[in-house]
């Protein structure tokens, strides 16, 4: 009975203070002031995080080099399927109408340009027919099925709408000497 | 000039009585014959096609999903089993996963069993197996975690799925049981009970490296047991003992000249004949990570002494392989430009060429 009491005073003036609190900044401050350090505050806070990133970013933009269309492309030496840069999509970007499948597998190709291994995402583009252009089958890396995040024989349309395949991309997700 | 007219009236006179004598033929549908031996099916992304090996003749056609990793006959009742995936409006709309069963005498579908719909959608023979004396069928799922899913053939009903993450392939073992590859290095041995559910579950000792040099997921069934081979060619035989599993030491059939020689296709690459205990290997020239390169040899191994016998030197190379298990047993081969060969198994020699559109794998019958 004791404790019920304690827990209810303590919300009271949990309760209480912030009601004050609130009240006393309204009395001092207009709003303009306040909205405009909101404001500070907002933008700050996000781009704090973004500072180092970018710079990053900015210090460590892929140069590519080669024909994206032949399966010879530093970026698909774990590929295996159709090269979506053959079929209105980019290495980047899945061909108009299609899904993107979240679930991929990986692999780690060497840029030519800069010497630079980096970690590669191949994303399945899926919910249509394939697309039967610039078949490509590297398998540096591959393994067998029962490995499957380093498969690429698996048909990776998984966590999509609609399961069946048109062809792939390849993103940089980061450089293994990170 | 005068005889013109006469002879005119008379061939008129008699042709249609010509025509009268013959009888219209009728249309009619076959059934299949009794199964000969050295029959197999061609497996293509368009159903199965069913051929006698001895003279090269088609018997019948099985119409498959594109999605049908393989399809298995169980004699006794003479039908095939199949898993199969159909989207309802061919490449998008409900995805539905089925077993699908036909019957001998007409090929024809009779019944179907709905499944999870996300079996491993991969044309891989060992991703489907018969167990239970032919009663449940395993069939290999990707989600993209791996499980197994169990269905009673006989009673038309699915019945269990069994989580096995990180292992694949179907490889069944006594009567209720499966071997699966694990990406670990090890096997695992699920023991099922006589309905269907799991009894039980092994792990074997760790005995090869995924990393280093792994094991393929196409294996070759043996007299009592599966052969096993590394993107290296090292060669495992792997058995069980009620709950036990047992792994022969390693052995590998190069010579030291031979060291850049490796197994490669991008189908079935491996395949053994139970009587004799030959095992049939698709082999390349290439570096590490080329095991999908066709094979440009099939090297002839005996499992008996662990040793190179003979090789094949194909003109095409081979991406997918089966041995008939007959007394005089036939090779097939699928070579990478599409074209479908048979040879005599014991002496090597090639037979014919078979026109299978679009093959690219094979099913003993």
């Amino acid at each position: 009975m004791k404790i019920d009491k304690i827990i209810d005073k303590a919300y009271y003036w949990i309760d209480d203070h912030a009601r004050r609190t609130t009240l006393t900044m309204a009395r001092k401050l207009s709003r303009r002031h306040f909205l405009s350090r909101l404001g500070m505050f907002v933008a700050g806070a996000a781009s704090f995080p973004l500072l180092p990133v970018s710079r990053s970013f900015a210090q460590e933009s892929i140069e590519e080099i080669g024909d994206p269309q032949s399966c010879d492309y530093w970026r698909y030496c774990a590929m295996s399927g159709t090269l979506c840069t053959c079929c209105g999509g980019t290495y980047t970007s899945c061909p108009p109408g299609s899904e993107a499948s979240p679930i991929t597998w990986v692999g780690t190709c060497t840029n030519p340009v800069d010497g630079r291994d980096y970690l590669m995402s191949y994303n399945d583009c899926c919910g249509k027919a394939v697309c039967a252009r610039c078949s490509c089958h590297n398998t540096e890396g591959d393994k067998p099925v029962y490995f499957n995040s380093n498969s690429s024989t698996v048909l990776w349309c998984f966590g999509t709408e609609n399961t069946s395949y048109h062809c792939t991309v390849s993103l940089v997700i980061g450089a293994s000497d990170e | 000039m005068r005889f013109i007219a006469p002879l005119a009236a008379g061939l008129l006179l008699i042709s249609p009585l010509g025509i009268a004598q013959i009888t219209p033929e009728e249309i009619s549908v076959e059934t299949m014959p009794e199964r000969g031996k050295n029959w197999f099916i061609g497996t293509t992304r368009n159903g199965g096609y069913i051929f006698d090996a001895t003279n090269g003749e088609m018997q019948g056609m099985l119409s498959l999903s594109r999605y049908t990793p393989a399809v298995t006959f169980w004699p006794p009742r003479e039908e095939f089993y199949a898993a199969e995936s159909y989207l309802s409006r061919g490449v998008h709309g409900e995805r539905t996963d089925i077993i699908a069963i036909y019957d001998y005498e007409n090929l024809r579908p009779v019944a179907e069993i709905e499944i999870p719909n996300y079996m491993a959608r991969l044309q891989v023979r060992s991703h489907l197996g018969l167990l239970n004396n032919g009663r449940h069928l395993a069939v290999l799922n990707m989600n993209p975690g791996h499980s197994v899913t169990i269905v009673d053939v006989e009673d038309r009903i699915f019945t269990y799925e069994a989580s096995t993450p990180g292992c694949a392939v179907i490889m069944p073992v006594s009567d209720n049981d499966f071997l699966q590859v694990c990406g670990d290095g090890t096997l695992q041995l699920i023991q099922l009970d006589l309905s269907g559910f799991e009894e039980n579950r092994v792990r074997s000792e760790v005995f090869f490296s995924v990393l280093e040099d792994a094991v393929f997921d196409r294996v070759a069934s043996s007299a009592n047991g599966w052969f096993l081979i590394t993107h290296a060619g090292t060669i495992f035989h792997v058995a069980t003992d009620d709950d036990e599993i047992i792994i022969d030491e390693g052995w590998n059939p190069r010579l030291e000249s031979e060291a850049n020689w490796r197994p490669g296709g991008r189908n079935e690459i491996i395949t053994a004949h139970h009587d004799t205990g030959l095992i049939y290997v698709a082999m390349h020239d290439g570096p590490v990570d080329s095991h999908h390169e066709p094979g440009t040899e099939i090297w002839v191994l005996d499992s008996n002494t662990q040793r190179r016998i003979s090789k094949i030197e194909l003109e095409a190379p081979a991406n997918s392989i089966l041995v008939t298990q007959e007394d005089n047993p036939k090779l097939l081969v699928v070579d990478n430009e599409g074209g479908s060969h048979v040879y005599d198994a014991l002496s090597l020699s090639y037979e014919r060429s078979i026109q299978i559109p679009g093959s690219t794998a094979f099913e003993d019958l």
